[in-house]
């Protein structure tokens, strides 16, 4: 398999007045094509430092991020995110069409080709018919959803995701995550998840990378080997599944 | 919502109240045989003046300062302040020189105005303008800095330069600040269309009143009055109405 993403020896420092804060120090690692791959580690550890520049908002003091084998230096054409904060990163003065339009004027595409790629995002994500809705009009679960749309819409082949179940319920925390899962089947996306949350990681991803320290470094890249489909009753009772979520919680918390 | 149907009768009842006020006052209360004319008689004079043709001059010349001025001011208010607020350099520097002028009360530069433009509507238009534009750029300064940090990077993770980020963020996150800006404006441009006339001798109502004045039409003043205040009221019932509608997301 080829691989999407390679971080090579990414160092990252912050100079502020009152010295220099090491956040990352040579991370490595390896994204295969069409993984899913999660990002867990403490607090502070550096986790969203990481996401900038794997989006390419940031620059490494050290080392470079190679996407399909380019370094890259802003973001790349063929990334989407989706961020934790929905009230933040949708516009309030645009409908949810027009907001899933915005990343499409990047793209050449006709008229009756974008309405057709925001209907059929919509449909995946479960929200037909909400074209001329604004975001404060929807729930959080729903907002959410209208910025996975957007994502989906903009037919990328790398999708990232910076804490993306944070700040909704419980319930449709669980519906986001299958979600994901099904766009992961149906589009075969590259999958980049920064997440607190270990059962989460383990729930939805091939590959956990654990960081770890300060600076924080790859503790361990943990192979989540468990089959797909994976579902909500049977994967979360799972005794590999359990295996798992401690080896990674243990690390997590310095413990292993 | 349940206050809306009360909230026209309650401003009448007002109106009404303060008119009677006024008509005690000035026929057996303190101003009783002072200079200050009744209502009824000020009230009878303002429906006269509504039929002259002079009357509607002066209130079109008045607005055309006022309005000439105030797009004037957001013409180059706007543009300016988006330039500044999308530096962090820009901003620091000019915020100084910007507030130095946004207090400085127009009424201190007539003298010089009256030397370059003479008593004329360009003169208004001229102190309206300077009356306003300092503090509309600053306000848009500020909004466009306001806009947020996380909309911003989600724009530039998806590839969208600074023009997009401007049209498409940074502007209507602005807009609320703009909108402010705005409304206290309107209410300057009006006052200071009055005081070029009052004070600088330029066409329209602020000079009628000053003729009125110096030749004692006492009626004649006070009939003036009442139509800036109704003009006052109209523009700025307008631009709230019109805020509501373009900046809706704010509401909810």
């Amino acid at each position: 398999m080829a691989i999407a993403i390679a971080v090579n020896g990414v160092s990252m420092e912050y100079k502020t007045p009152k010295g220099t804060t090491h956040v990352l120090d040579n991370v490595s690692y390896e994204v295969q094509d069409g993984h899913f791959v999660s990002i867990v580690g403490p607090s502070g550890v550096g986790k969203t430092t990481l996401l900038r520049l794997l989006t390419g908002l940031a620059q490494p003091t050290a080392g470079e991020i190679l996407v399909r084998g380019k370094r890259i230096s802003s973001s790349p054409d063929d990334l989407a995110v989706v961020l934790q904060d929905y009230t933040r990163s949708l516009m309030p003065w645009l409908s949810v069409e027009k907001n899933i339009a915005l990343p499409l004027k990047n793209q050449k595409l006709t008229k009756a080709e974008r309405k057709e790629r925001i209907t059929a995002s919509l449909a995946e994500v479960g929200l037909e018919g909400a074209e001329s809705k604004y975001p404060w009009q929807l729930s959080g679960g729903m907002q959410q959803r209208v910025s996975i749309a957007r994502a989906l819409a903009v037919r990328p082949s790398i999708l990232v995701m910076d804490e993306p179940f944070a700040s909704v319920d419980a319930q449709t925390r669980f519906d986001l995550e299958d979600l994901v899962l099904k766009v992961r089947d149906d589009f075969g996306i590259t999958t980049l998840m920064v997440t607190h949350d270990i059962d989460e990681a383990v729930y939805l991803s091939d590959e956990i990378v654990v960081l770890q320290g300060k600076p924080a470094k790859v503790r361990d890249v943990v192979k989540v080997d468990i089959p797909f489909p994976r579902s909500q009753m049977e994967t979360r009772n799972d005794a590999r599944f359990a295996d798992l979520r401690t080896h990674v919680y243990g690390m997590v918390r310095g413990l292993e | 919502m349940s206050g809306k149907p009360l909230r026209i009768p309650a401003g009448l009842v007002s109106a009404v109240v303060a008119l009677l006020i006024w008509q005690i006052a000035t026929t057996w209360g303190p101003l009783a045989g002072t200079s200050v004319p009744t209502a009824t008689s000020t009230l009878a004079e303002l429906w006269n003046m509504l039929f002259m043709s002079e009357t509607w001059d002066s209130i079109w010349q008045t607005i055309q300062m006022a309005l000439y001025g105030f797009l004037i001011a957001v013409a180059i208010a706007i543009p300016v302040g988006i330039l500044i607020g999308l530096s962090r350099f820009a901003f620091i520097s000019t915020k100084f020189t910007f507030d130095f002028f946004k207090v400085i009360p127009p009424i201190v530069i007539i003298p010089i105005t009256i030397l370059v433009f003479g008593p004329t509507l360009q003169m208004g238009v001229f102190l309206v303008v300077f009356a306003i534009v300092f503090a509309l750029a600053v306000q848009t300064a500020y909004g466009v800095r306001d806009a947020d940090p996380v909309l911003i990077e989600t724009m530039r993770c998806y590839g969208m330069g600074r023009a997009k980020q401007v049209l498409f963020a940074r502007l209507p996150a602005a807009s609320p600040f703009i909108a402010i800006g705005i409304r206290i404006s309107v209410s300057a441009a009006m006052i200071v269309a009055v005081v070029a006339g009052l004070v600088g001798g330029a066409p329209g109502l602020g000079h009628d009143l000053l003729l009125a004045q110096t030749n004692g039409q006492n009626t004649v003043t006070f009939a003036i009055v009442l139509i800036l205040g109704i003009l006052g009221l109209a523009v700025s019932r307008l631009v709230v109405f019109l805020q509501r509608r373009l900046i809706f997301w704010t509401a909810s």
